[in-house]
């Protein structure tokens, strides 16, 4: 069942290379095809395929589905894509040539029990999203693009580094099987070298969140998103990063076997440096693209705090939800920035029909969720998170020191929090009235992302199953 | 004899961080995956495993041999500026290049016992020392034969620390150098065009 997921990718990447003006209408069908196979897999039991090499378990099933969401959204939301930016068909057909390839990578990633396997997911993927940011001709999506191919390949070499020195410290007790994340997983008493593996675990995370943004690359990210093209910002958002974090998820809870204590005051350090920098980068933030950039690292440090804290549920439900609101939030840039980019006052404002109204209305409704406000799946994804995070507390030997940080987390929120809040009302209540343009495929892709976030609320009890 | 390649792998790593000619550089790069395709050589007598002996042989064709060649076209063809002064100044690279070494010797201490410990720590110095190089350049073509660099490295650990990886892997990673090349290719035919 696993290779029918690479059919309509396959497809789509083959229809690319003829005139994409004619086949473009069905391209967001044979898209669409990717939902039979990832819904099929979701009621089979878990599985591994190739000699192990790839799984299908519930934490990639998971993954599956919400990147099949968000991928579908965007190949939606491509469509109108030519209406807000000028672009030819030549790059129109890259651009799909390298989102299919991407997609490829994705989700080879997602499925891999090989860390070999899962690194040249990734590779994959980082390589063909060059491409991607450079179907924007401009000389700064250009600067970025090399920018993104330095910087990117920089992470990718940290992940692969991490992953020998994993491999290298299993390898005497297990053999090649240490390349296995199953294996690592059932006998992670019998590896060799625990602090080896530590080393390498931390030269996994430092790549991973390089990728990401974490610090000290809190702008990298956010530029080269605002380079490219506001689809390619929804798919880094919604795809590339949902792999990486699956597979720090996987890593992590690993290193978690071997010294919890060690991963705890990492990753805490790490994110609470992240968070800081993050939050002060918001506050002064101009426009769309760079808020939803840096906002998006705001909440994988979420994510990533939530998971090693042991609030797993938290951290599949955060995930989720930032997968499917943000990408939203991207899409929905292509239409507030109508009037140049700098334009946030005003931008909720002109909107006519029942088109305009919807699109309104959603991303209205997108803004507040992303902030956690109730009943926005990312206010009891938080809720849960904090608790597990105080239990965690509770329980350490620290637990001064651990609720000074969470207390300092909560902080850097709430400046996120007002920003976002004053970044709303000045879209909604101030500057001038101009007409706007909404196109039925961008609102149709915020339909699709918006049920799917609602899907979410319906959705605890089989979320809890995976992380338990 | 794997101890000499190394160890000359490491040195031509040192001049490339030193040199201010592009040219040169890519001789370094060349030169730098040689000894290590000749050290992979070495392992695979003591191993006796087919799957190092085709990295080792790809390793030198490829990237000792190839790669450079192709570097040197790229430049001739997009008529790119030969010299690429460093951004750190000579005095103190001399300073932070043992600096490095003496920290990655130092952070493997408490693994001392392990068979492999002092490639285990060069692996690392070599990684910190192709990070450098990346930093050190505003040249596009330095900071791709730092990535480069940093490939060998990564190359280098594979090799000694696990006595091979799984040939699956190995190749998967040569065929993402490969595309990565064709993808600097593209960049500098956008970049000239």
């Amino acid at each position: 069942m696993l290779e029918y997921l690479f059919l309509p990718l396959s497809l789509i990447f083959v229809l690319s290379f003829f005139d994409v003006q004619k086949s473009k209408k069905y391209l967001p069908i044979i898209s669409s095809l990717v939902l039979v196979p990832t819904f099929m897999l979701l009621f089979t039991p878990d599985r591994h395929y190739w000699h192990d090499r790839l799984m299908i378990d519930d934490l990639n099933k998971f993954v599956l589905l919400v990147c099949a969401i968000v991928g579908i959204a965007v190949t939606l939301a491509l469509e109108s894509l030519r209406h807000h930016v000028k672009i030819s068909p030549r790059h129109y057909r890259r651009f799909y040539r390298f989102f299919a390839l991407f997609w490829i990578g994705m989700i080879l990633s997602v499925t891999a029990n090989s860390m070999g396997i899962f690194w040249v997911g990734l590779e994959l993927a980082t390589l063909s999203t060059v491409y991607m940011i450079k179907t924007n001709t401009t000389p700064f999506a250009h600067k970025e693009a090399w920018n993104y191919m330095i910087v990117g390949t920089i992470a990718i070499s940290l992940i692969l580094f991490g992953i020998i020195l994993i491999y290298a410290s299993a390898k005497p007790s297990l053999g090649e099987e240490a390349m296995l994340f199953t294996a690592l997983k059932s006998h992670i008493s019998r590896i060799h070298s625990a602090y080896l593996f530590e080393i390498g675990f931390a030269f996994v995370a430092v790549g991973s969140f390089i990728k990401m943004g974490f610090f000290p690359m809190n702008l990298w990210l956010a530029n080269i998103e605002r380079a490219a093209y506001y689809p390619v910002a929804a798919l880094f958002s919604g795809l590339l990063e949902s792999a990486i974090v699956t597979g720090l998820f996987r890593f992590s809870s690993l290193a978690k076997e071997l010294n919890q204590s060690h991963l705890i005051g990492f990753t805490y350090i790490y994110a609470l440096l992240t968070l800081f920098v993050v939050a002060f980068l918001i506050y002064r933030v101009k426009d769309f693209m760079r808020l939803f950039s840096l906002s998006g690292i705001e909440h994988m440090v979420l994510m990533l705090i939530f998971w090693v804290s042991g609030g797993y549920f938290a951290a599949l439900l955060h995930f989720a939800a930032h997968a499917f609101l943000k990408p939203a939030l991207f899409i929905s840039t292509g239409v507030l920035e109508s009037r140049g980019k700098y334009h946030i006052a005003g931008a909720l404002k002109g909107y006519k029909g029942f088109k305009g109204r919807l699109f309104q209305i959603l991303v209205a409704l997108f803004m507040l969720a992303i902030i956690s406000l109730p009943p926005s799946p990312m206010f009891f994804s938080e809720l849960f998170g904090f608790s597990a995070m105080i239990d965690l507390a509770k329980g350490s030997h620290h637990l001064l020191l651990m609720l000074f940080g969470i207390l300092t987390i909560l902080i850097l929120l709430s400046i996120i929090f007002y920003k976002f809040v004053d970044v709303y009302q000045t879209m909604r209540y101030e500057g001038e009235e101009r007409s706007k343009r909404v196109y039925a495929s961008e609102v149709g892709a915020l339909v699709l992302l918006a049920l799917a976030t609602l899907a979410l609320l319906g959705s605890f009890d089989f979320i809890e199953k995976i992380g338990g | 004899m794997t101890n000499l390649f190394i160890g000359l792998f490491l040195s031509t790593l040192i001049t490339a961080l030193l040199t201010t000619r592009l040219y040169r550089l890519f001789l370094w790069y060349g030169l730098n995956s040689i000894f290590l395709g000749l050290a992979a050589l070495e392992q695979y007598k003591l191993l006796d495993d087919k799957a190092l002996l085709i990295s080792a042989l790809l390793t030198l064709l490829l990237k000792g041999l190839l790669l450079p060649y192709l570097f040197k076209l790229f430049a001739l063809k997009f008529h790119t500026e030969r010299n690429i002064p460093p951004k750190i100044r000579l005095q103190y690279a001399i300073l932070l290049i043992p600096a490095i070494l003496v920290f990655t010797f130092y952070l493997i201490n408490p693994i001392l016992h392990l068979p492999g410990k002092n490639y285990i720590s060069l692996s690392i110095a070599s990684l910190f020392l192709s990070l450098v190089l990346i930093i050190e350049h505003k040249a596009i073509f330095a900071k791709v034969i730092g990535f480069l660099m940093m490939e060998n490295a990564l190359f280098l650990l594979g090799m000694t620390a696990t006595e091979g990886m799984p040939m699956l892997i190995e190749l998967g990673i040569f065929f993402d150098l490969l595309m990565a090349v064709v993808v600097i290719n593209l960049l500098f035919e956008v970049e000239h065009a």
